[in-house]
């Protein structure tokens, strides 16, 4: 099976990032390799550059990275990240933050490689929960 | 609420299969359900209450909403079409 492709929680809550990682993982599989960028650097509500980029070299394992922004500057931070240090492989994805995360590690647990992994993430929007 | 598998009904008849769910169809059966339907070339359905899903979208697997004690169909077409639906069927009707 080729490398797993990483994915990138990035939110404004240390605990909100945290808790989401230990969601996919029950949901989807402690195989893939996600890591979290949550608060700024002293712990506080807010996004920190460093912790994404940080993450983004947690979560590679050579399948590639999704990086998942819950909202608002989590968004402009990663985006800004990805700016100063491109990368083919790693993707900035626009997707709800829980649903997205959760179809991105299954997906990624059944051995999507990046561009099926981007795809289910992205698909998360257009599915109903009721 | 959960019931063990005894209670589960399952009835095979060439490459499909109908499971009486023991549990709601919640979110880590049905992330099972996907990781499984990777595993094999055949094509695989999941119908319920008139919908049908492609399992390998446990979003879509979770928003069907299937409750404990209602019925799931698994379909699969292709060359493991018995094994996909086999493994499948036993993700459902073991699931707590």
């Amino acid at each position: 099976m080729n490398a797993p492709v990483g994915i990138v929680l990035v939110s404004h809550s240390a605990e909100l990032a945290s808790g989401l990682r230990l969601l996919v993982e029950q949901i989807g599989s402690e195989d893939v390799p996600v890591a979290t960028a949550g608060g700024t650097d002293d712990g506080r509500i807010g996004t920190s550059y460093d912790l994404v980029l940080n993450a983004i070299k947690d979560a590679d394992r050579g399948g590639g990275v999704v990086v998942l922004p819950d909202l608002g500057s989590s968004v402009l931070t990663a985006r800004t990240v990805l700016e100063d240090h491109p990368r083919p492989d790693v993707t900035l994805v626009d997707a709800p933050f829980v649903e997205g995360a959760v179809a991105a590690v299954v997906t990624a647990a059944s051995g999507g490689d990046l561009k099926t992994v981007v795809d289910a993430a992205k698909e998360a929007r257009n599915v109903h929960k009721l | 609420m959960s019931t063990n598998s005894d209670s589960t009904a399952t009835t095979t008849a060439g490459h499909e299969s109908d499971v009486v769910l023991p549990a709601n169809l919640h979110a880590r059966p049905a992330g099972q359900l996907a990781r499984a339907a990777a595993e094999f070339a055949s094509t695989v359905q999941l119908e319920y209450a008139g919908r049908t899903v492609n399992p390998a979208g446990v979003l879509a697997v979770m928003g069907l909403g299937a409750t404990a004690g209602s019925t799931v169909t698994v379909r699969a077409d292709g060359p493991d079409a018995e094994q996909a639906v086999a493994a499948l069927a036993g993700i459902l009707a073991t699931a707590e």
